[in-house]
């Protein structure tokens, strides 16, 4: 399996940049409304210092009375402004996260279906619902908090530089050791908080597959298996939540030892100040009292950057989708006619296991071609190569001259469908599930398509074609969904079908039956049949046997069971002799 | 005491409610949630020295212009900075001890009831929701913990501020100690009203998170028939429906944030204003009075605490009532009490609803013209659902369910493919060796080709000895879930191969080789027999090949086994069951006369 790609840190950061460009006016609304919210806030300390003053010079009551409502005005304001600031920032963050899953979603669609399959969807499910949520929450909660206690830094810095800016350079005196070990933090951070993310979605994952398989578990009695299974991954978490662990047990306390370093050294050199008269009490005292204050909004960025590295994580794994290549675009015009040509075609899912090695097949259209062989020969591979889904690493696919590859992948969709032994009901309703393929068809023409390939059960859904299905709601059994899967291609009406072993899932009266009425909607179509129940290959106009990746025979039914090679005794040992 | 995990037994949780739960998980860890109390106490409380030691520093040092005080008192500043940052990691490191011992304990409980329930889960629940419940959730649940230790250590420097005030000026404390309570009633309904847009907003979360895993499970299924705008607009506007939702929950959590700011705020306004009256009518001194000023402003910490704490507890309250709510799921166990002995040998399988009779050791063939009958069949057989089914003269619904499951294995279709190497997948984890290398490696070196035998055995009666020749390492070759690489036909015979290494006494096989080619299955066909010599084997098929091979079959028709006898009697005497059988075909139309003429090449 090869995993799904990560961002890297730079493009993470031009990315969060991006999101925040976006939303343009409201990130400068969220930044006025704080950075006014802050200023109210430092008008507190200010006309305390102003009280400290006022009464070490002797005032009275009255002036206390006054400096002390216009603290308290100050705080209200503070406290309406911040509201707002909130509200519109966490507006902000909810727009962003929406932006943000339909955005990773349209990816996801987007993605070459190899790449998923390779990749695993565990991996895919784990980035579509912890990793976005969680670079969600970061947007939404994180960036407003690292916004207002940057600014009220910024701000209370900046007050002591405006009272004294000797006293403000002083002020900096516990940063370099900040920086410094921030630093070193950040730089190991980035791979120990990625590591906490893959062991966290490797534990989600152990907990998904195992409520999928809840069935087999209990009939395998694997019980102590999966238990075991998942107990592993648990302490995996464990292990890499340590590691981070250790880097914050380093960068914590030296942050937090150098928050006192400014407020001491303001307070020693202020003394000097003071016994030279280059400083008044109060000056020193406001000081000193800004760079405590400071060691709130300190302690709340030194909060917040260990969860933007959960973030941070997170987007990047978000983003590592956006990394796959998509399906490229079409490069090639519209085929002329539907001749399907494949031309010493070779494919290896690995190197050096090569599956297909060199076939050469034609197939004109509205002709019906079964393609046997045993299990495991190569057949839907071929099939894949067909559709256009993989492309051959050597020779050629192609239909009415173009590269199927080459096409459009909207367009080549409409051309050529497969439909697989993989079926899939979508949650929603049954109409959802059917209209997907053409969304235009009315009410009839799905009724229409659903009696075509068979689907009596129809007539026992209570509503119709508003039934809900999927995940929670009603399931369908796999032949069920079979014939779902077949509706959806009679109302696609592609020109050339693939059928991958479509009807494997229906017992053989039924698949036959529903084999002949499809072919008779399809009539004119180009059709070929994966198969290995041989009354397709009866019924075809053509079988080409497919061996060890190879086309060791094609040629009509009776013509291939006369000559008494492969198919033939396939034939023969199909019916029990 | 150290921390261990994962925990080798995480104990019975109590479910009878979220906060329940939550204290369950404290309960679990008693001695360490009680250090984070004292630590967390202790810096909270130091908070409080730094304010006094800068009030000296201005009184002794600043205004008396003391030089060697005003030194004295900021090396104490310093040093106090020290033990705080010291005391700060201590508190953190346990509080994350205590979150994670939760969480492990979370997600062991979860795994162990998840293992437990069984069958009916897929019907109680989407995977969706065990995958929020797993991501996001138990985290959630973890951080209500939080407020075991700085929680408990803001209620105590409440109350140290409280004192060190009242020896300032009892006036102050009593607004102190009056105005916090007061606070946290007119917070109370506002933190109710968030907590009901919460609940929404997360239940709403959940049902997007299964839409997109839903598309991500269904991506084949596009990839072949196209229609992949139209998912992405029907996520869009479900995106955008949570989207409002979201700034519902904003417009309550945004006062809520900005109260924890304001209240505090105006809290320290109050007694500023009240200590600078005493100040001016000389009641206290500067000194003092900034002393006062940097209590109070101590006090904005864990009276923020107490409010994000609650914020906290509210968010999750809501994440463990999902835990819990998974945790309460029962299994269905289909049956009544335990009132029977499983017989103690293998014995005879009646099933009354069909008449079908399955005598101990032999392999019985069923052919239903309704495939729908032979799964309800093999369900009744295995227990699944409610069932009159009896086992050696004892009603199947009365024996213990685990006895039942112990040996009898209905092997199905959709029988799930866990993640791991093949080996892993035929033989399960434990058996086979956990994925590390190293563990690999020994059970390699351990037994390199004997421990491998019934493997090998298994897949070649299952002929899927192709399967593992074609993986990269062969059967260390590592597998995805459900096993999406490999390719149907592949997938079918892994899964009857593991039903066969499980060597229970009765295997009952629902269609097992749908999905192989005709050389394949007569393979089958012939070696399913040598391998379940002497054992009980149902088989439910249409495949002549199968059935020739059964010491009997039955024809199971309209809910009742209307001919039983050998494959080749009843294709001779029951017309009925040659038309189910016979793959010529020709009982759905008239071709018959090419498929005659086939025959007579033949």
């Amino acid at each position: 399996m090869t995993k799904l790609p990560v961002a890297d840190r730079s493009a993470v950061r031009g990315a969060a940049l991006d999101l925040v460009a976006r939303d343009r006016r409201a990130v400068a609304v969220v930044l006025a409304l704080h950075a006014a919210a802050t200023i109210a806030g430092l008008g507190g300390p200010w006309l305390l210092g102003r009280i400290v003053d006022e009464v070490s010079a002797g005032a009275g009551a009255a002036a206390v009375d006054r400096l002390a409502l216009g603290i308290a005005a100050c705080v209200l304001v503070q406290g309406l402004l911040s509201r707002y600031a909130q509200y519109a920032g966490h507006r902000f963050g909810e727009r962003t996260m929406a932006r943000l899953r339909e955005e990773f979603v349209s990816r996801i669609l987007a993605l070459p279906v190899s790449v998923v399959e390779r990749a695993g969807t565990g991996d895919l499910a784990t980035r579509s619902s912890v990793d976005v949520t969680t670079v969600g929450t970061t947007m939404r909660d994180v960036v407003p908090t690292v916004v207002i206690a940057g600014m009220h830094l910024i701000l209370l810095f900046a007050a002591v530089f405006l009272l004294d800016p000797l006293l403000g350079f002083l002020a900096l005196a516990g940063l370099p050791s900040i920086w410094a070990v921030t630093r070193w933090y950040l730089r190991r951070a980035g791979p120990a908080y990625l590591a906490e993310g893959a062991a966290t979605a490797e534990l989600t994952e152990a907990l998904t597959t195992t409520a999928e398989g809840a069935r087999t578990i209990e009939a395998l009695r694997l019980g102590a298996d999966r238990v075991a299974y998942g107990t592993r991954r648990i302490a995996g978490v464990w292990a890499a939540r340590r590691a981070t662990l250790a880097l914050r047990s380093v960068f914590y306390p030296v942050v937090e030892a150098s928050y006192a370093l400014p407020v001491a050294a303001v307070l020693l050199v202020g003394g000097v100040f003071l016994s030279r008269g280059m400083a008044t009490l109060g000056e020193v005292v406001a000081a000193a009292l800004y760079l405590q204050q400071a060691i709130d909004p300190m302690d709340r960025l030194l909060l917040w950057i260990e969860q933007a590295q959960r973030g941070i994580a997170s987007f990047a794994r978000v983003l590592g989708v956006g990394l796959v290549p998509p399906e490229p675009r079409g490069r090639a015009d519209a085929p002329h006619g539907r001749r399907l040509v494949v031309r010493g075609a070779r494919f290896s899912y690995a190197e050096g296991h090569e599956v297909l090695h060199g076939i050469d097949l034609t197939v004109e259209p509205g002709q019906r071609l079964a393609v046997v062989g045993p299990s495991g020969a190569g057949k839907s591979t071929l099939a894949r190569l067909l559709a256009g889904i993989d492309a051959p690493q050597a020779g050629v696919v192609s239909l009415g001259g173009v590269r199927v590859t080459d096409l459009d992948p909207a367009e080549r969709r409409r051309r050529i469908a497969l439909v697989t032994q993989e079926h899939h009901v979508f949650i929603g309703s049954l109409r959802d599930n059917l209209a997907f393929a053409a969304p235009e068809a009315t009410d009839e023409r799905m009724r229409g398509a659903l009696a075509t390939v068979g689907a009596d059960w129809y007539a026992d859904l209570p509503d119709g074609l508003d039934t809900q299905l999927g995940d929670g709601a009603r399931g369908l059994a796999a032949a069920e969904a079979q014939q779902l899967a077949l509706a959806r291609l009679v109302l696609a009406d592609p020109d050339t079908l693939i059928l991958d072993e479509a009807t494997a899932a229906l017992d053989p009266t039924t698949a036959r039956r529903t084999e002949r009425a499809l072919a008779a909607v399809l009539a004119g179509r180009t059709v070929i049949a994966i198969a290995h129940r041989l009354n397709t290959a009866h019924d075809a106009d053509r079988v080409a046997v497919l061996e060890d990746g190879r086309i060791t025979e094609i040629g009509g039914h009776d013509e291939l069971v006369a000559a008494g090679g492969v198919y033939a005794s396939l034939w023969r040992s199909w019916h029990g002799s | 005491m150290p921390l261990r995990i994962p925990h080798p037994e995480p104990g019975v949780p109590d479910t009878s409610g979220p906060l329940r739960y939550v204290w369950w998980l404290i309960r679990r860890q008693p001695w360490r949630v009680l250090r984070g109390s004292v630590i967390g106490t202790l810096w909270m409380v130091g908070l409080s020295v730094r304010p006094y030691l800068v009030s000296r520093a201005i009184d002794d040092g600043l205004r008396a212009r003391d030089g060697r005080a005003l030194l004295w008192w900021v090396a104490a500043i310093v040093a106090a900075g020290s033990g705080l940052a010291w005391a700060g990691i201590m508190r953190h490191r346990t509080m994350t001890f205590v979150r994670e011992d939760a969480s492990a304990r979370s997600a062991e409980v979860l795994l162990r009831r998840l293992c437990g329930l069984g069958a009916v889960l897929p019907r109680r629940l989407a995977a969706g929701d065990v995958a929020t419940v797993g991501g996001y959730d138990i985290v959630r649940t973890s951080h209500v913990l939080t407020l075991s230790g700085p929680g408990v250590g803001a209620v105590i420097a409440y109350g140290v501020v409280a004192v060190l005030l009242w020896s300032v000026a009892p006036p102050l404390a009593a607004l102190v100690l009056l105005g916090v309570p007061a606070i946290a009633v007119a917070v109370g309904p506002l933190l109710r009203r968030l907590e009901r847009a919460e609940s929404t907003y997360r239940q709403q979360q959940g049902e997007l998170t299964t839409r997109a895993d839903d598309i991500v499970a269904g991506l084949r299924v596009l990839a072949g028939v196209g229609g992949r705008h139209l998912f992405a607009r029907r996520y869009a506007a479900r995106s955008r429906a949570l989207l409002d939702e979201g700034y519902r929950v904003g417009a309550v959590a945004s006062w809520i944030n900005a109260l924890t700011i304001a209240v505090p705020g105006l809290f320290l306004a109050a007694v500023v204003w009240l200590a600078a009256r005493m100040a001016a009518d000389g009641e206290i001194t500067i000194g003092q009075m900034v002393a006062v000023y940097g209590y109070t402003a101590v006090l904005v910490v864990p009276v923020w605490f107490l409010l994000e704490g609650g914020y906290q507890l509210i968010q999750g309250r809501v994440a463990a009532r999902r835990i819990v709510g998974l945790l309460r799921l029962t299994p269905d166990r289909a049956g009544g009490p335990v009132t029977a002995t499983a017989p103690k040998h293998p014995a005879e399988l009646c099933d009354p609803t069909t008449g079908l009779v399955v005598p101990p050791g032999r392999l019985v063939g069923v052919a239903a013209d309704d495939p729908a009958e032979a799964v309800a069949l093999a369900e009744r057989l295995g227990r699944y659902v409610a069932s009159d089914a009896t086992w050696g003269g004892v009603p199947l619904a009365a024996v213990d369910l685990d006895e039942v499951r112990a040996r009898i294995l209905v092997a199905d279709h959709d029988a799930y493919l866990f993640a791991g190497t093949l080996r892993q997948i035929l033989r399960g984890r434990a058996a086979a060796g956990e994925a590390d290398p190293e563990a690999t490696g020994a059970a390699r070196a351990a037994g390199d080709g004997d421990d491998d035998a019934d493997v090998r055995a298994a897949l070649h009666a299952a002929s899927a000895q192709d399967v593992a020749d074609a993986l990269p390492n062969g059967l260390d070759t590592p597998i995805g879930a459900r096993a999406r690489t490999l390719s149907g036909g592949q997938r079918q015979r892994v899964r009857l191969a593991r039903a066969l290494l499980a060597e229970p006494e009765v295997l009952i096989l629902v269609d097992p080789t749908s999905a192989v080619d005709s050389h394949t299955e007569a393979r089958i066909a012939r070696r399913l027999r040598d391998a379940r010599a002497g054992r009980t084997t149902v088989v439910l098929a249409t495949s002549p090949l199968l059935l020739g091979h059964a010491d009997v079959v039955a024809h199971l028709n309209a809910g009742r086994i209307v001919a039983t006898g050998t494959h080749a009697d009843l294709l001779d005497r029951h017309p009925g069951y040659r038309a189910l059988v016979s793959r010529t075909g020709g009982s759905a139309d008239g071709d018959d006369e090419s498929v005659e003429a086939g025959r007579a090449r033949r």
